[in-house]
């Protein structure tokens, strides 16, 4: 293992390599065709984006009684959009909001593998799977939120959500003042991917 | 080599950087490197279709950043998720029987 260890470049190498042998031996042994992973991949990255998060929450602001069900039944809440197919398949059945609130900060992290919502969010940014980010952000949450430029009242509850293989959080941001009767189209474009990892706020509005 | 982790700094573009490598920018790509990209998509392919439970997987993948991070300062190399991610994957498509003879495909069995 330490010898591994002492050659960083050749790791990377073997890496890439053993990917390539495995996907090659899987396909060999009819495990797999030599389209699966390119399939899996093309749906992640085309359906499976922040898009989906963005139009769960601005529907959130809009719509008291669907951001009641999304707090408390995530994926029932989420299969009344019209999003892509599969939304509460592999993983998306895991998925569960937090809301913030006035005095409430949502954060999230997953401290032991980096797990995500996928289906909402997308893959995740590259600093989420960082273990600085996870270990801090653990530590010292209210530290880190201000070093991200999320200043938060003294008497702002911070609260650290640990995603896990059962529960895959993600955070429905605060609505930004002066935004009444924007269209959820309109709302949509004030929710950033960091603002539903819980590291920034949403808007401000234009 | 140590990660310091007490200390924050910005770079060029006012992103935030936690340390030397890793800064808070939505910009980045997800995957560095193709390989990053397949082994991703083989771990979920494999899942998604019945080969293993995804927390099989889950567990192989905490297990070997374990191994990472308890492991001694100057034999842990620079961090690389997705080196653990092709650790997990290799041991969980062996833990299973996926590659010996003999193994039958979910699909296809009675």
């Amino acid at each position: 293992m330490s010898e591994l260890f002492a050659y960083p470049d050749d790791r990377e190498e073997a890496s890439a390599a053993q990917v390539k042998a495995l996907e090659a031996l899987l396909i060999e042994k009819g495990v797999i065709t030599g389209s699966t992973v390119d399939k899996v991949l093309g749906y992640f990255e085309s359906e499976m984006t922040p898009l989906n998060g963005k139009k769960i929450v601005a529907r959130a602001w809009v719509d008291p009684e669907f951001a009641r069900l999304l707090a408390t039944d995530t994926p029932k809440a989420i299969a009344q959009l019209d999003l892509p197919e599969g939304m509460a398949g592999a993983e998306g059945e895991h998925i569960a909001a937090v809301v913030n609130e006035p005095g409430v900060h949502n954060l999230v992290i997953c401290s032991l593998c980096s797990c995500f919502p996928w289906p909402v969010l997308g893959l995740p940014p590259y600093w989420y799977k960082d273990p600085v980010f996870r270990a801090r952000a653990a530590r010292e949450p209210r530290v880190v939120l201000a070093e991200l430029g999320v200043e938060l009242d003294d008497d702002t509850e911070v609260r650290v959500w640990d995603s896990s293989g059962h529960s895959r959080w993600f955070v429905v941001p605060a609505r930004p003042s002066g935004t009444e009767g924007w269209s959820e189209e309109q709302l949509a474009e004030l929710v950033t991917t960091e603002s539903m990892i819980g590291v920034a706020l949403a808007g401000p509005a234009a | 080599m140590a990660v310091d982790i007490s200390t924050l700094n910005y770079d060029e573009a006012g992103h935030v950087k936690f340390h030397s490598s890793c800064s808070v920018d939505l910009e980045q790509p997800v995957f560095d490197a193709e390989w990053q990209r397949r082994a991703f998509g083989l771990a979920v392919a494999l899942s998604e279709f019945g080969h293993y439970a995804w927390e099989d997987f889950q567990r192989e993948l905490i297990s070997a950043i374990g191994s990472w991070q308890s492991a001694p300062d100057d034999e842990k190399g620079r961090w690389e998720y997705y080196q653990h991610w092709v650790t997990a994957l290799d041991t969980v498509v062996r833990r299973h029987g996926l590659l010996e003879e003999g193994y039958v495909n979910p699909e296809d069995r009675d």
